[in-house]
């Protein structure tokens, strides 16, 4: 029952709404709305937490405690957070181009949002099943990259000029390993379809089978992502915010935000790809699907945090020979036996 | 093995998640402070004897004394220091012949206005200086009458001990008369 | 037509990773430096000139306030120049006392360069690990001298103060601790390939151009060349230790870094060796109270943690100074900053800067 209690509000609301009498596409509309409605709680509250998580994480690891005062166990850090993010000015330059400055903290949203429609969260609880699930994913990711660029030229900084400039370049690199590592994946499944790539993985999990796409995934989604030991685009100790430098407030808040939902959609992809999705390992199914499917999920934003804590960052000639002449004819070299291992598998009968 | 170090690290920071942490949840638990802590200072009045060692010490100058004569002794009236300047390095702790003033353990010195921020120690009205200046003189005449007293008895007893011993009456005999006349001014 | 421009970029006084307010005008091709011009004097106190008004003892907090992080050495060689202006011979308690706080001070002085070498390149892991073993060194700092900072605990003639009861111990429990600390930061930073990617074959010293600019401290030492003035021109009692001189090889940031690992092993064997022979006897030499040396000057050099620390003392006879000039390690390191810079990287900035370890209150006293 607990299992599908997301489908069975679904199904409640299309009932109600059809023993009104109302036309099938009003019926199809309000579903729609309630998933998005869903996703956006979802998002709004899972950036609390993740920050609330990355700070107690990163204070353990560095033998202090964290938040601890406001509130219990300090949860309600973040709620304090945002409210003295709020109350803060948004200083904007002079010389800044202020339509831009100020309409990028808001697009950057945009992506993260269109994303969140093809995560499947459970068995049957993708928003939208799109064909093309995977495709989608990476042409809406790639978006992210002119908004930053955007917002660090529209800074006039130098600081944020060399943030932003960092910016196209590491996250252009970074799409092709990231796309190419999951060629793999979609090879063995045979299709991009979202729910199909997690049903591929019922007999055993792609994690196994393709352990260097894994690997390179993860590589590739930190850089993506901008978190160390690929964060030179916020490079504290040397550009000071990047692009992020010129924006206060809530504007700032913005961009860490989305930087959050960012890692959430990676590691829902990583999840979803790599890990099995929703299905239980072991059978365990007495657990709801989503319950696994949010594990999952954790545990890879942990171990995305766990990087950051612990690497210092590289710097930028080294980013691009590493994505380009290492990672790149890797992915390569792993379609190439994935394919041969295909071919062998059919031929062999298995 | 490339990636051997990287793997390392991972290995040291997970460790490092579960071993105790080393912070204090200050203001309800508070850290081993050493005795030799350099903190607020305190200062013992009855110990001065306004020499002005630590005037002299103070690299910055910090400490400002002001004192007033009462008969041949001196009189403290003011001791201020003024921390703000202070570089906390002892040199005036360290100079005072009698011990009068110490560092304590107290380092909580935050004020809100500035003018809050110097140490008054001693800051005396001029009534309480003009009554301790009479004790003094008063203590003062007493002190000489018993010891004029007490050298009359022992000249009386023993004349013929010292020469200095005649002496002494004349002055012991001209003192009674000063003090007198200064306690009934008083 | 496209073209590129250059843009001057201050790496200015505020800035997360100048290691004070330095200021460096960089011109910059996109990331590659074309010129670097350092711009110091932002925290300039007047030290110098406040000294020529002060007593000789009243200089003593002043010395503290230049090499803030290791400040036991600053006292140390502005005591022993005073004492080698007035031939005063310090008692040998007095000396080994001398050499476990400045060999702890070297420990310090070291644990924040690496700390924050570590957050410029970016582990900020690494930074806290190193402060949280700082705060070992001066827990004993608080016992021996009541400051954690500060000390102006020498005084011209000894120390100023005697050693608490079982401070020996606490000493031996923290010299015990240590190595597992190193070996944690040798695993954590030292090992990490990203970290040897950053800072190997970065910011190259040859070691006849280390020598011509007069660059001494680890950075002599990890171009090679093998000048430690506790082994060159034994001074205190040095001469009675045994310990190592690490030397580097590439003579780039990461040998300059592997250098201060292995000078913090090299202090905890002094530290060791010092406590078992500690002899008994009196802390402080028989001085005047008022100190009136004879009228003349006198050179000192001391191995600071920084570098080669001088101290040059012209007294007129009274009681104060007629000039004291302080030949500060950090301030003549960097004076080969903008040469060393050239070609590299707004990030190799950032690493050369930090592997040339200086404190802005000794560059700017």
């Amino acid at each position: 029952m607990v299992e599908n209690i997301f489908t069975s509000i679904a199904g409640s609301l299309r009932s109600v709404i059809d023993a009104a009498g109302a036309p099938l596409l009003l019926n199809d509309i309000s579903v729609v709305l309630l998933k998005v409605v869903a996703i956006l709680v979802y998002i709004l509250v899972s950036a609390l937490w993740l920050v609330y998580m990355e700070r107690k994480i990163c204070a353990y690891i560095q033998a202090r405690i964290g938040p601890n005062r406001v509130g219990p166990m300090g949860l309600l850090q973040t709620a304090a957070d945002i409210g003295k993010l709020i109350a803060k000015e948004i200083i904007i330059p002079r010389a800044a181009d202020k339509v831009v400055f100020l309409l990028m903290p808001v697009l950057i949203f945009v992506p993260v949002l269109l994303l969140f429609a093809v995560v499947p969260f459970g068995k049957d609880m993708i928003a939208v099943d799109l064909n093309i699930g995977l495709f989608y994913f990476f042409s809406i990711a790639s978006l992210s990259t002119i908004i930053f660029w955007a917002g660090g030229w529209a800074s006039a900084n130098k600081y944020a000029l060399i943030g932003s400039m960092r910016a196209v370049s590491q996250m252009l690199s970074y799409e092709i390993p990231m796309i190419l590592a999951l060629l793999g994946v979609v090879m063995m499944t045979g299709s991009m379809k979202m729910s199909e790539i997690v049903n591929a993985q019922q007999h055993i999990w792609f994690v196994f089978t393709q352990p260097l796409a894994f690997i390179i995934y993860v590589i590739a989604a930190t850089a993506e992502t901008n978190r160390t030991p690929f964060d030179l685009l916020e490079g504290e100790s040397e550009i000071i915010a990047g692009p992020f430098t010129e924006y206060g407030g809530m504007t700032f808040a913005m961009w860490f935000l989305a930087e959050y939902g960012n890692v959430v959609l990676v590691s829902a992809l990583a999840t979803t790809a790599f890990l099995g999705g929703w299905l239980a390992p072991f059978g365990w199914t007495f657990i709801p699907s989503w319950v696994w499917f949010f594990l999952k999920l954790y545990l890879m934003i942990y171990v995305l945090m766990w990087f950051r804590w612990t690497y210092p960052r590289i710097r930028v000639d080294q980013l691009m020979n590493f994505g380009w002449k290492v990672l790149v004819p890797l992915t390569l070299a792993n379609i190439f036996v994935t394919g041969v291992g295909m071919y062998i598998y059919r031929a062999i009968g298995w | 093995m490339f990636g051997q170090g990287l793997i390392k690290g991972l290995a040291i920071t997970l460790q490092e998640l579960f071993t105790k942490k080393v912070t204090v949840q200050y203001p309800e638990q508070r850290c081993y402070i050493a005795p030799r802590f350099h903190g607020e200072f305190t200062f013992e009045e009855s110990k001065c004897i306004i020499c002005g060692m630590c005037v002299n010490a103070c690299p910055n100058k910090v400490i400002e004394i002001e004192s007033e004569k009462a008969d041949k002794k001196k009189l403290l009236t003011g001791y201020k220091m003024n921390i703000q300047y202070c570089l906390f390095c002892g040199l005036c702790v360290e100079s005072c012949p009698r011990d009068a003033i110490h560092f304590s353990q107290n380092f909580e010195m935050a004020k809100y206005h500035s003018k809050s921020i110097p140490l008054i120690m001693v800051n005396k009205t001029p009534e309480q200086i003009a009554e301790e200046k009479a004790r003094i003189i008063a203590e003062a005449a007493k002190a000489a009458e018993a010891r004029a007293k007490a050298e009359a008895a022992t000249g009386a007893a023993k004349p013929e001990a010292r020469g200095d011993a005649k002496k002494e009456p004349p002055k012991a005999g001209a003192k009674p008369a000063g003090g007198k006349s200064d306690r009934t001014e008083g | 037509m496209m073209q590129t421009q250059e843009i001057t970029l201050n790496m200015g006084p505020q800035h997360p990773s100048t290691h004070g307010v330095f200021h460096i005008l960089l011109k910059l091709d996109h990331e590659v430096i074309r010129e670097a011009t350092p711009i110091c004097g932002y925290l300039h106190r007047g030290i110098e000139k406040l000294a020529e008004a002060r007593t000789y003892t009243q200089i003593i907090p002043y010395t503290d306030r230049m090499d803030y992080l290791a400040a036991m050495l600053n006292n140390t060689g502005y005591c022993m120049t005073m004492e080698k202006l007035m031939e005063i011979e310090v008692p040998e308690r007095a000396e080994f006392i001398r050499v476990i706080c400045n060999e702890l001070s070297r420990i310090a002085s070291h644990l924040i360069a690496i700390g924050t070498y570590s957050v410029d390149i970016g582990g900020i892991t690494g930074f806290m690990y190193c402060l949280r073993d700082r705060e070992l060194v001066m827990d004993l700092f608080e016992e021996i001298c009541g400051s954690r900072m500060t000390f102006s605990y020498m005084r011209i003639g000894g120390v100023a103060e005697d050693m608490p009861e079982g401070f020996l111990e606490k000493v031996l429990k923290f010299v015990d601790y240590m190595p597992s600390a190193i070996d944690e930061y040798d695993g954590l930073i030292t090992g990490n390939e990203i970290f040897q990617a950053r800072t190997k074959h970065v910011g190259i010293i040859p070691p006849e151009v280390a020598l011509n600019y007069s660059l001494s401290g680890p950075i002599l030492r990890g171009s090679g060349v093998d000048w430690d003035l506790r082994k060159k021109r034994p001074y205190s009692v040095y001469d009675r230790f045994d310990f190592e001189v690490p030397l580097g090889t590439r003579h780039d940031c990461f040998d300059r870094f592997t250098c201060r690992m292995k000078e913090m092993r090299q202090s905890l064997r002094i530290i060791r060796q010092a406590v078992e022979q500690m002899p008994e006897g009196p802390v402080m030499a028989k001085v005047p109270k008022v100190i009136k040396p004879p009228a003349g000057d006198v050179y000192l050099e001391i191995e600071g943690a920084k570098g080669m620390l001088g101290y040059y003392i012209v007294s007129d006879g009274s009681n104060k100074p007629y000039r004291v000039h302080v030949r500060r390690p950090s301030y003549i390191n960097l004076g080969y900053l903008s040469e060393l810079c050239k070609g590299w990287k707004i990030a190799d900035v950032v690493a050369i800067l930090g592997s040339l370890d200086i404190v802005l209150g000794e560059v700017d006293c």
